[in-house]
């Protein structure tokens, strides 16, 4: 029977070893070895669960006791330490010793800690684990909180703070939120109703200093321009970076990320990798949709399969207190692209589409958007949308004829 | 239960159809579609969209309601006091001359009779002229002069039986549509029967058409003139008839040698092919049953009473008169030309059909009336009365029912003369139109469904116009208000009727009195008619003399006439060309006239949206050869430059408009566009006998409008839009409609910012902006109520609005689902009609094409499948195109 050991059990591992133990159960001996007391989760509803629209029992990505009885070995609290390729071995922190056939890293990614001084210290956190969740529902009321970083995750992470009454004020270098997937029009937009939920933004700007009082906790911080500004937390939020330390100290081949082929497979024919700890064709992986298919072809590898994993474009699908967002493809035009731009502000919709020689090369979508998997699929087929321009933005049922 | 429906007549055309009206249960609810009168002799049950879409015309928008004097409400007493005053005093400083009336073909014939005898009988001047001086003046001088008196010979019966029907200067498709469905329908029953038209331009009357000539603008008289001298070789004049019956005919004729002395000349004269020219006069003389229809283009013309007599003279030849099937039809424009032509209610006739210069006439008048101050000449015919109001002569006008600032030529002068009038009283129904604008007094008069009394159309039929509807506000019949002026002037006791059925009793006594046959016009009949009998009356042509209640259907069958010696006249002519011709400076001839689904200056049917629907702007049509060459773009704009004004429409390009020559349709006014007012351009040229100006014809020079930017925009409150090169409001369902354009985008800005100060705006507006289309589009909505939308575009468009116009209906939230919508023009999915073609059932070309698309393969099917043209027919010559050309059986 093939040992197979997975290290990491967030939701790339949990996946994978659902996935594995659903297939073929009989010739697997499968581990699932995680870091953190709860496994298997949806790491993707942290920010419901911060913000209370959901509860524990909504978090559960597998179904880890099924998967105990099918022969799953699920190990929580207890993270790898080291990795003998040699032999064939892991040891995990408790010095626990198991061999393996095959071994996967599904690693996953930690906060991006930004050099900034005084930030090691115990009120400044990412938001990231469960834990961090736990941890923010725990603040005493009130509390004045600083993010830094005005992507996704720190817009989630502000939005559920402030539910919970706390002061937040997020920290952002870029001149717009969610820069990487929205255009200033957009994000002006996403802004304004975080505003109006109380979120305090600084654009533009990032703390340069956390001066930490007597005991060592951080109490103020200074402003790009040195302003002063009192704190009681502070959530760093300003990017992932892959988690790699085991796998260099493996001695597998890393870059950005794991190296991996088309079949997940390491520089180690015996070691894969899958999810954001993973780099294949210089890119990594941050959303779901591509990472469940590298568990599929994952899946496949390890049943003796022909399987290739091919990076696809995906489009950026994103809910942030409850305005749908999508943004694919090129954003931020050049001279040689034109953009179609619907602005309903009072609803809180906006459509901009970038067009280039008669083809849709990008969409950003705020709000309203259920014409995002229509749009992908123009700028994938390379459609040409030129007979249907002075109707494209309204979407496929303005541009599709009427099914008779 | 079906109510009763009451029989009145429709206020449009010269055909004057029978309309059944269902009154309303209550007072504010909505009167009911009407339907054609089944009994009238003028319809026999059918409609034209214009008449089906009546109802939709009594609507209060912009109702003149009270009476105001220098734009003060006021009340009735005070107003007539003014008036009254106003009158004795320039009667007594300047004379009777200072005071005159500029009537219409839409009052009633009691209010003119009311009019022309307070004008010439008591106040002593004959200046009581009417917007028919446009319409048919030519015509009476025609019939006069060949006949002796203003005759039409003819009934609409001998339109469907004669063999071979000419029309010239008329499409009647349009402008008289039922009248033109009797004629397709008796054509299609009789494929034998013959039609030709005579226009410069392929109107949709060609439909029918055996033959059409599309002859040079003004050259019909020559036609005629040919077919003189073609009936003298062929030997068809009827010898006996000319004997016995008329008198000058070798005069005429060698004149007609001179003028069109060979085919080819004539052929040449008239820019037509030789060949068609040859059919025409081979049909001539082949048929006897032959009428000649004509209407506004041989009217109105420099030459236009002549161009009427070239046609009555070949008619007279070949004694083509006083028989079934044959005739020369003047057939009018108005509901009630007629009846004024009746009562003497033009400046160039006394009353009752008798002239000024009728031996007797004036006595006999006088001593009818009892009048003190008769007047004894003729008075001021439409122009001149505008000039000689400009140079000051005339101090007081009443203008009653009628729109001059449109509708007579050189707006401009006439603007002058009525700033230069020290009183102008309008009476109209409506708050806003060009001319109400220029009022010192005005009075709110009763419109159609309210006023009571009766008209005549073109075959000399009397019917009742019916007051089924309560008068709302202030408003009053005209009749009554011309009265009280009398009164007030100390005339009490000729002018205390107690309703249209006295007045109408005295005219009809008028036109017995010591008649004896000697007059054409005696309606002696009802001289003594009751209320009742009046209320009761049934449709009747006249003459209807005493003890002969049945009316009369043909005129001169007795071959009889009423000139001196009881023969009709040959009149002489020499046919002549339009007295301005185009130059290098004014290459183009403009010629004007209507559209399909409006009526004059759209004071009635611009109520109606429907009729908005099947041209909804004002356009020039142009020939495409002079589009490319212009650099002219087909619905962009063009400036249209005479030597008197101008005018900025859209461009249509059609190859039913010959190169040089271009057409205007006349109805679009300022209250409706802002520089679309197209007598602006016409030249005060009128023919010297009848007065009536050559409307029809203006040298012009065309410039592009380039690069202009256009938009459409919607609103739920009028705008004010002075600030754009062009605008034009077009009737809606709901809220106001414009269609735009500004110089450049660079205005748009300011524009908007100008509008949202106006509107008092301060919502979010929502935006789409696509430079690849040149789309730029921005909406704002209040309380999800839309109010204010605009959609710009660089390029000439037409965008269908009706389900953004049910969006500015009260009560109609925009949802929540619906906000992209407002931007995208309709719901997804939604049926696009296209333009509208058919308008009794809005039916639009898109769907037509969709139809045949699908394998509709007539008229008729496509009729079964959309209900279009099933109707009034009036889109039937439209229809047409749709159908795919039926591939030819090999032999």
């Amino acid at each position: 029977m093939m040992r197979i050991v997975i290290v990491g059990a967030g939701m790339a591992g949990s996946k994978l070893a659902e996935e594995l133990a659903q297939g073929a159960t009989a010739k697997l001996a499968i581990t699932l070895i995680g870091e953190e007391p709860k496994v298997g989760y949806n790491r993707i509803m942290l920010s419901s669960l911060l913000a209370q629209e959901i509860s524990d029992e909504d978090m559960p990505l597998v179904d880890l006791q099924t998967m105990r009885q099918t022969g799953v070995d699920i190990i929580a609290e207890d993270p790898v330490v080291s990795i003998s390729s040699k032999h064939k071995q892991v040891t995990l922190s408790s010095g626990r010793v198991m061999d393996y056939d095959k071994l996967v890293f599904a690693t996953g990614s930690k906060a991006n800690l930004l050099p900034i001084e005084g930030a090691n210290a115990d009120n400044v956190m990412g938001f990231r684990t469960w834990q961090d969740v736990d941890r923010m529902s725990a603040l005493p009321a009130e509390q004045k909180v600083a993010v830094v970083g005005g992507g996704l995750l720190g817009l989630e992470a502000a939005v559920g703070l402030v539910k919970r009454g706390h002061q937040v004020t997020v920290f952002h270098r870029s001149g717009h939120l969610l820069n990487r997937q929205l255009d200033a029009a957009a994000a002006s937009l996403l802004q304004n109703r975080l505003e109006t939920m109380g979120i305090e933004f600084c654009l533009s700007d990032s703390p340069t200093r956390f001066i930490h009082d007597t005991s060592g906790t951080v109490c103020q911080l200074l402003h790009g321009d040195g302003q002063r500004k009192p704190v009681d937390l502070v959530i760093m939020a300003a990017g992932i970076v892959p988690e790699t330390q085991l796998a260099q100290q493996t001695g597998l081949a890393v870059k950005k990320a794991i190296l991996v082929d088309a079949q997940m497979t390491t520089s180690d024919a015996d070691v894969y990798a899958v999810g954001e700890c993973c780099e294949f064709e210089q890119q990594t992986f941050g959303l779901v949709a591509p990472i469940w298919s590298q568990i599929k072809v994952l899946t496949q590898v390890l049943a003796g399969n022909a399987a290739n994993f091919t990076v696809t474009p995906t489009p950026t699908k994103l809910k942030v207190s409850g305005i749908n967002l999508f943004s694919v493809g090129t954003i931020q035009p050049d001279a040689q692209d034109a953009c179609l731009v619907f602005e309903d502000v009072s609803a809180n919709h906006y459509r901009k589409l970038v067009v280039n020689d008669g083809q849709l090369v990008g969409a950003i979508l705020y709000g309203n958007v259920a014409d995002g998997s229509w749009y992908f699929q123009l700028i994938q087929n390379k459609t040409k949308v030129t007979d249907m321009l002075d109707r494209l933005i309204f979407g496929e049922a303005y541009c599709q004829p009427e099914v008779a | 239960m079906a109510q009763a429906f009451q029989k009145t007549t429709c206020p449009y055309c010269g055909v004057g159809c029978g309309v059944n009206m269902v009154l309303p249960n209550t007072d504010k609810a909505p009167v009911p579609p009407v339907s054609g009168d089944e009994m009238h002799p003028a319809n026999f049950g059918r409609l034209c969209v214009k008449g089906s879409s009546l109802s939709q015309t009594l609507i209060d928008h912009d109702r003149l309601l009270t009476p105001s004097i220098q734009g003060q409400s006021t009340s009735w007493d005070e107003a007539l006091d003014t008036i009254s005053d106003k009158v004795a005093q320039v009667v007594k400083d300047h004379g009777p001359d200072a005071f005159a009336f500029y009537l219409s073909g839409q009052i009633l014939t009691e209010d003119y009779y009311v009019a022309n005898k307070l004008a010439k009988g008591f106040i002593g001047t004959a200046n009581v002229d009417t917007n028919s001086r446009l319409c048919m003046a030519s015509a009476v001088v025609a019939y006069k002069r060949a006949f002796g008196s203003d005759t039409v010979p003819c009934c609409y019966e001998d339109l469907e039986c004669c063999d071979l029907l000419i029309m010239v200067g008329s499409n009647a498709a349009w402008t008289h549509p039922v009248l033109y469905q009797r004629i397709a329908a008796a054509k299609q029953k009789r494929p034998q029967m013959k039609v030709v038209v005579i226009d410069p331009r392929q109107t949709a009357t060609c439909d029918i058409a055996d033959l059409h000539l599309a002859i040079k603008p003004g050259a019909d008289a020559a036609i005629f003139s040919y077919l003189l001298c073609h009936s003298d070789r062929a030997g068809v004049v009827d010898q006996t008839f000319m004997a016995d019956s008329t008198s000058g005919f070798d005069e005429a004729l060698t004149c007609a040698h001179a003028a069109t002395p060979s085919l080819s000349f004539t052929a040449d004269f008239c820019g037509v092919s030789v060949e068609d020219l040859a059919c025409l006069a081979d049909w001539w003389v082949d048929t006897e049953k032959t009428v000649t229809f004509y209407s506004q283009g041989i009217n109105q013309s420099s030459s236009g009473v002549d161009k009427c007599n070239a046609i009555i003279n070949c008619h007279l030849a070949t004694g083509r008169i006083g028989k079934e099937g044959a005739g020369p039809f003047s057939i009018t424009g108005q509901p009630n030309a007629m009846g004024g032509r009746e009562v003497g209610g033009l400046a160039n006739q006394l009353a009752a059909h008798m002239d000024f210069a009728t031996p007797g006439a004036q006595d006999l008048v006088k001593r009818f009336w009892q009048a003190p101050n008769m007047a004894t000449e003729n008075g001021l015919k439409a122009v001149d009365l505008f000039q000689a109001m400009e140079a000051g002569k005339v101090k007081v006008v009443w203008i009653m029912s009628t729109n001059p600032m449109v509708s007579l030529p050189d707006t401009a002068q006439v603007r002058r003369a009525l700033e230069k009038c020290e009183l102008v009283i309008v009476s109209d129904c409506k708050n806003n139109t060009d001319t109400t604008a220029m009022a010192d007094i005005l009075l709110p008069a009763t419109g159609w469904s309210e006023k009571n009394g009766t008209v005549t159309n073109s075959e000399r039929c009397i019917s009742r116009q019916r007051g089924l509807l309560p008068a709302p506000g202030e408003a009053r019949h005209d009749w009554w208000a011309i009265c009280e002026v009398a009164k007030r002037l100390g005339f009490k006791p000729a002018f205390d009727y107690q309703g249209t059925h006295d007045i109408f009793a005295e005219h009809a006594a008028l036109s017995a009195f010591e008649n004896a046959g000697k007059r054409d016009f005696d309606i002696g009949h009802f001289q003594s008619v009751t209320q009742a009998e009046y209320d009761a009356l049934v449709p009747v042509q006249w003459p209807v003399p005493k003890g002969q209640p049945a009316g009369t259907k043909r005129m001169f069958a007795d071959g009889q006439f009423f000139t001196a010696d009881r023969k009709a006249r040959f009149i002489p002519i020499s046919p002549v060309l339009p007295q301005h011709a185009r130059n290098q400076e004014w290459p183009f001839v403009l010629n004007t006239g209507r559209v399909r689904d409006q009526w004059h200056t759209m004071t009635r049917t611009g109520n109606a949206a429907s009729l908005a629907r099947h041209t909804n702007q004002p356009y020039v049509e142009i020939h495409p050869r002079d589009v490319k060459a212009l650099g002219l773009q087909d619905q962009g704009l063009a400036r249209l430059v005479s030597p008197y004004g101008q005018a900025i429409l859209r461009v249509k390009t059609s190859r039913a408009t010959s190169p040089g020559q271009v057409f205007a349709p006349i109805h679009w006014t300022q209250a409706f566009a802002n520089q679309s007012v197209v007598s602006n351009l016409i030249p005060q040229v009128v023919d010297p006998l009848s007065g009536q100006p050559e409307s029809k014809h203006a040298v012009i020079r065309l410039e592009a409008i380039k690069k202009p930017l256009f938009a459409a925009i919607l609103s739920t409150q009028a705008l004010d839009l002075s600030a754009f090169l062009y605008w034009c409001r077009i009737p809606s369902e709901h809220g106001f409609y414009y269609e735009v354009a500004l110089s450049s985008a660079a205005e748009v800005e300011q524009t908007v910012r100008d509008l949202k100060q106006q509107t008092g705006l301060s919502e979010h507006w929502m935006t789409y902006q696509n430079p690849l289309s040149g789309q730029s589009r921005m909406a704002c909505l209040r309380e999800n109520q839309l109010a204010l939308l605009l959609y710009w575009h660089d390029q000439p468009q037409q965008l269908s609005v009706d389900w953004l116009v049910s969006k500015l209906a009260p009560d109609s939230p925009v949802l929540e689902q619906e906000r992209l919508a407002i931007l995208a023009g309709s719901l997804a999915h939604s049926e696009d009609k296209g333009e509208i073609i058919c308008s009794c059932f809005q039916v639009g070309h898109k769907q037509i094409q969709k139809a045949v698309a699908e394998g509709v393969r007539s008229v008729a099917e496509l009729g079964t499948r959309l209900k279009c043209g099933t109707n009034c027919g009036s889109c039937v010559p439209e229809l047409k195109p749709f159908m795919p050309i039926p591939v030819e059986q090999s032999a």
